[in-house]
C-alpha cells in the first residue's frame, strides 16, 4: 500500500461518556472504492464527520497524500480535496443544476455569474465521469437519483480527490443504486478515492474494492471483497452470526380480511389525484408487502388506512368503516422516527406510554410508577438498551428508539399492524430482531401491511407484495418473485 | 449525581447564570452612570422585604403568579399566549361588572365574580385556539393582537357603562363590601388571593405531571405530530391549553379587582407590565413548572425593590427592567448556544 490519497491513524473521539471512535486506523488507496461498514452508532458517522472537518479528533492525526494535516472546518477538508455527499442532499431546488454544481465557486465574468462558463465546465465534467445531468434544468423537478448525481457533481467540480458518500443508496431504487454504482465505478477509475458508508452488505459486495468493519467505535475487521463474503462481514459486525429467517407460511390464511380498501382514490389540495382506484385486502395472519419508489401514495395509503387523514370512504377495519383521527384498531409503526413515532424530548416512558394513557390513568391521574413499570417491563421484552426509562428517548441509537417504537405498536390490542420502513436506519442486528418481530406478531394472527423500498425485505417477509406507482396498484406478486420483476414494476413498466 | 456534582449543575445552569450574569452588568451600567451600587442594591432589598414592604411585595407576587401561569400552560401545549394583558383586563371588568350590576349574599359575592372573571378570560383566549388550528396563524400572533381590543373594550366598559358617576374619572365605583376579597391574617394588602393562587398552582403542578390530560398536553407541546399520530385530538389539546391559561390571566384580573381599592381602575391592571413579568419569569425557568414560582417571586422582588431603590438611592426604576431585559437575553443566548453545541453531524 503505497499510494495512499488519505490515512486516518489512531483517531478517537469521546462525545460525553460515549467513546465514538476509540483509535480508529483506515487507510484509502487512490482510486478504490473503501466501503466503511458498521451498525448504527457504531461510529462510522462520527469517523467521516472528522474527515470532513465538521468534528475534531480528541485524538489521532489525519494524513493526506502523506502529509499530515489539521481540518478545522469542511472548508478546509474541501481544500483538501475532500467532498462528501450527505445522506439528505444540501441542494437549492429553485437554482438550475448547473448552479448548484457552481455555488460558493462560481466562474465569474465582470462581477457576475458566468452562466455559459458554468454550463461547460458542469458539462465538461458530465462528460469526464459519465454522469448525465442537464446543466439547466431546475433541481425541484428532478428524481432523487439524478439529485444525488447532482451533489456528486459538485463535489468533483471543487477537485475532490476523496469522495465521502453517507448512506447513499437509502433513498434511491433498485435501478437508481444499479446506475449509482457504475457510476462510482466510473469515477474511482480516474483516479478519485470513495469512501461508501452503509450497512448494506450487498452493496458492499457489489461495489466495494476493500472494506473496513467498525463496531463500537473500533475497528473490527479490514477485508478485501474479492476474498471474503458477507457471512464474515457480519461476525466482523456484530461478533455473531445471523440466524437464518423464519420459513413463510405455506398456505395463505383463507379467513375474511380484517383489513380491506375498496376504490380509494385521494385528491391532494391541488386537485392532482395521489390515490386512484386502490383495493386490497389483508388477511390475520398474512404480511401483506407494500412496493413503490418514494411519492407513489404511500404515504397517502397509510394514512387512510391508520385514520389520520380522517374518515375516508373505502377503509374497513374488521368490517366497519376506519375511525377518523388514529384508529385505535392500527398498531403503527411510522418511518419518520423523530418526526411522528417519538416526541424526542420525552423520556423513554412517556414515549412508551402514547396510546395506552388512557388505561393507565385517567383525566385527574396518571400514576407514574405504573407508567414506568410498563416501560420496564416492554424495555426488557423486547431487550432495548436504555440506561433509565427516564433519560430522554433521543438519548437512544437509532435502533433502541425504533425498538422502542415496535414495543409500543406491536404491544397495543390492535387488528392491524402497518409498519413503515420498520428497518430504515438500523444495524443488521436490529433489522433481524424487528424481522422476527414482526413474523412472530403475523404467526400470532396479526394482519400486516408492510411498506418498505428495500425490495429484499420485502421479499423476505410478504407473503404478498403489492407494487405502487403514481397512485395504482399497478402489480401484485407472490412474497418470492423476482426483484428485477418487482423493480420494472415500481417504475410503471408494463410486460 | 454526587452532591458537588449537582451543586456544579445548579451553578452552571441557564437560569443562575442568567440573573448573575443581568446583575453584574446592571453593577456595571450603575457604576458608568454614577450610582453607588452599595447603596442601591441595599435599597433594593429593603424596598422589597424589609420596612414593612414585604405584604407589598407578596400583594404583586399573586397576579404575576397568575399571570404566569397563564403563559406557561399553554406553552406547555406548544402555545404561546402573548395576550395576557387583554385577557387580565376582560377578567376583571366581568368581576367589576358583576359584583356592581347583580347582588348577591355573601361569599358567593366573591367566588361568583372570581370564577366569571377566570371564565371571561379563558374565552377571550380561546378566540384565538381556532385562528392557530384551523387557519394555522400561530397563537403567539392571535393573542397578541386579540389582546389590544379586549384591553380597549374593557376600558371603554370602565369609561362609559361601568363608571362612577359625576366625578369623570375612568373607573368603576367602589365594589360592594360583600364583594371585597378577605384579608390573609392583619395584612392591609395580602388577601386570601395568595391561598388561592397557591393551591391552583399545586393543582396545575399535579395535572401537568400526573394525569393523562397534563401527559397529553405535554406531548402536543413537545411533538405535534407525534401526538396526532398517538390519537390525541391535539386542536383540541391545544384549545383547552389556551383556554386554561386564559382562565388564570382572567382570574388574576378579578383577583386585582376585588382586592384593594376595590374597584376597576382603568389602566391599573395593565400599567404594572404583570404580563411580561410573568413571561420573563417562565423563560426564565425554562418552562420547568416547578421553578416557575421561584422565578416569579425573583422578578417581583425586583419589580418592587425597584421602587424603593428609585426612592431611597435616586435610581431610575427602570433599572430593574434592564435587569430583566438582561435576564431574557442572556437565557435566549446561552439556549441558542446549547442548541448549536447539541448539534452533531
Amino acid at each position: 500500500m503505497t499510494d495512499l490519497a488519505a490515512e486516518l491513524i489512531g483517531v478517537s473521539k469521546r462525545f460525553g461518556p460515549v467513546l465514538a471512535n476509540d483509535g480508529i486506523d483506515l487507510a484509502v488507496a487512490r482510486g478504490e472504492v473503501h466501503a466503511v461498514v458498521g451498525e448504527n452508532g457504531a461510529g462510522k458517522s462520527t469517523l467521516m464527520s472528522i474527515l470532513y472537518g465538521l468534528h475534531r479528533p480528541d485524538a489521532g492525526e489525519i494524513r493526506r497524500d502523506g502529509q499530515r494535516i489539521t481540518l478545522r472546518s469542511p472548508a478546509d477538508a474541501i481544500r483538501h480535496g475532500l467532498g462528501m455527499v450527505h445522506q439528505r442532499f444540501r441542494l437549492f431546488p429553485d437554482l438550475t443544476v448547473a448552479e448548484n454544481i457552481v455555488i460558493g465557486a462560481e466562474p465569474v465574468r465582470r462581477g457576475h455569474l458566468d452562466r455559459a462558463a458554468a454550463h461547460r465546465a458542469v458539462a465538461a465534467l458530465s462528460e469526464k465521469y459519465g454522469l448525465r445531468a442537464d446543466p439547466s434544468a431546475l433541481v425541484r423537478g428532478l428524481p432523487v437519483g439524478v439529485r444525488q448525481r447532482v451533489e456528486i457533481l459538485r463535489a468533483l467540480y471543487r477537485d475532490a480527490e476523496i469522495l465521502i458518500l453517507d448512506e447513499p443508496t437509502a433513498v434511491l431504487t433498485p435501478g437508481e443504486t444499479d446506475r449509482l454504482f457504475e457510476v462510482l465505478r466510473t469515477v474511482a477509475a480516474t483516479g478519485v478515492s470513495i469512501l461508501l458508508v452503509t450497512h448494506k452488505l450487498s452493496e458492499v459486495m457489489a461495489v466495494g474494492d476493500r472494506v473496513t468493519v467498525l463496531r463500537q467505535g473500533r475497528v473490527t475487521g479490514r477485508f478485501t471483497t474479492r476474498e471474503t463474503n458477507a457471512n464474515e462481514l457480519v461476525n466482523a459486525m456484530i461478533g455473531r452470526s445471523l440466524t437464518p429467517p423464519a420459513p413463510k407460511r405455506a398456505q395463505p390464511p383463507q379467513e375474511n380480511p380484517v383489513l380491506e380498501v375498496r376504490d380509494l382514490t385521494i385528491h391532494d389540495a391541488d386537485g392532482v389525484a395521489r390515490l386512484s382506484e386502490v383495493s386490497l385486502s389483508v388477511h390475520p395472519g398474512e404480511i401483506v408487502g407494500l412496493a413503490g419508489v418514494a411519492g407513489s401514495g404511500q404515504r397517502e395509503l397509510i394514512d387512510s388506512v391508520t385514520g389520520l387523514r380522517g374518515a375516508v370512504p373505502g377503509v374497513f377495519l374488521a368490517g366497519t368503516p376506519v375511525l377518523s383521527g388514529r384508529d385505535p384498531r392500527v398498531a403503527y409503526v411510522p418511518e419518520d422516527r423523530h418526526g411522528r413515532a417519538t416526541a424526542p424530548g420525552m423520556s423513554v416512558a412517556e414515549n412508551i406510554l402514547m396510546g395506552a394513557q388512557r388505561e393507565l390513568g385517567s383525566r385527574w391521574s396518571l400514576p407514574r410508577a405504573a407508567v414506568k413499570k410498563r416501560a420496564k417491563d416492554l424495555v426488557e421484552r423486547f431487550s432495548i438498551s436504555a440506561a433509565s426509562v427516564d433519560i430522554p428517548i433521543s438519548a437512544l441509537s437509532g435502533g433502541n428508539a425504533q425498538k422502542a417504537v415496535l414495543a409500543r405498536e406491536l404491544t397495543r390490542p390492535s387488528h392491524v399492524v402497518v409498519a413503515e420502513e420498520p428497518t430504515q436506519g438500523v444495524d443488521v442486528g436490529v433489522r433481524e430482531r424487528v424481522h422476527a418481530l414482526l413474523l412472530a406478531a403475523r404467526d400470532e394472527g396479526a394482519a400486516i401491511l408492510l411498506q418498505s423500498s428495500e425490495l429484499s425485505e420485502l421479499r423476505e417477509l410478504a407473503d404478498r407484495i403489492l407494487v405502487l406507482y403514481e397512485g395504482r396498484v399497478v402489480a401484485e406478486f407472490q412474497g418470492d418473485a423476482h426483484e428485477t420483476d418487482i423493480g420494472r414494476a415500481m417504475t410503471g413498466a408494463t410486460e | 449525581m454526587t452532591a458537588p456534582a449537582l451543586a456544579r449543575r445548579v451553578v452552571a445552569s441557564a437560569p443562575v447564570v442568567a440573573v448573575v450574569g443581568a446583575l453584574a452588568l446592571t453593577t456595571l451600567v450603575m457604576l458608568v452612570v454614577g450610582v453607588d451600587p452599595t447603596l442601591a442594591y441595599p435599597a433594593l432589598v429593603r424596598g422589597a422585604i424589609f420596612d414593612g414592604n414585604l405584604e407589598y411585595t407578596i400583594a404583586a407576587f399573586v397576579p404575576t403568579l397568575g399571570m404566569a401561569l397563564a403563559f406557561a400552560l399553554p406553552l406547555r401545549a406548544g402555545e404561546f399566549n402573548l395576550g395576557g394583558d387583554g385577557q387580565l383586563a376582560i377578567g376583571g371588568v366581568t368581576a367589576a361588572a358583576l359584583a356592581l350590576l347583580v347582588p348577591l349574599p355573601p361569599v358567593v359575592a366573591v367566588v361568583l365574580p372570581l370564577v366569571a372573571g377566570a371564565l371571561a378570560g379563558g374565552l377571550v383566549a380561546a378566540i384565538a385556539a381556532p385562528f392557530s388550528t384551523r387557519l394555522r396563524i400561530p397563537a403567539i400572533v392571535s393573542t397578541l393582537l386579540i389582546s389590544a381590543p379586549a384591553v380597549s373594550l374593557a376600558s371603554y366598559l370602565v369609561r362609559f357603562p361601568l363608571a362612577e358617576p359625576n366625578t369623570g374619572i375612568a373607573q368603576t365605583p367602589t365594589l360592594p363590601d360583600a364583594s371585597h376579597l378577605p384579608f390573609m391574617g392583619g395584612s392591609g394588602y395580602v388577601t386570601i388571593g395568595l391561598p388561592l393562587i397557591v393551591v391552583l398552582t399545586g393543582l396545575w403542578l399535579h395535572i401537568d405531571g400526573r394525569t393523562v390530560t397534563g401527559y397529553e398536553i405535554r406531548a402536543t407541546g413537545q411533538n405535534r405530530e407525534f401526538a396526532r399520530y398517538g390519537g390525541v385530538k391535539v386542536d383540541r389539546v391545544a384549545a383547552l391549553a389556551l383556554a386554561g391559561g386564559g382562565a388564570f390571566a382572567g382570574l388574576a384580573g378579578a383577583l386585582i379587582v376585588l382586592g384593594p381599592p376595590y374597584r376597576f381602575v382603568d389602566g391599573a391592571l395593565t400599567a404594572p407590565g404583570y404580563t411580561f413579568t410573568a413571561v420573563a419569569a417562565v423563560l426564565l425557568a425554562s418552562a420547568r413548572p416547578l421553578a416557575i414560582p421561584v422565578a416569579v417571586a425573583l422578578l417581583t422582588v425586583l419589580q418592587v425593590g425597584g421602587l424603593g431603590m428609585e426612592r431611597e438611592a435616586g435610581v431610575p426604576s427602570q433599572l430593574t427592567q434592564i435587569v430583566q431585559g438582561l435576564i431574557i437575553v442572556i437565557v435566549a443566548v446561552l439556549a441558542t448556544v446549547r442548541a448549536r453545541r447539541g448539534v452533531r453531524g
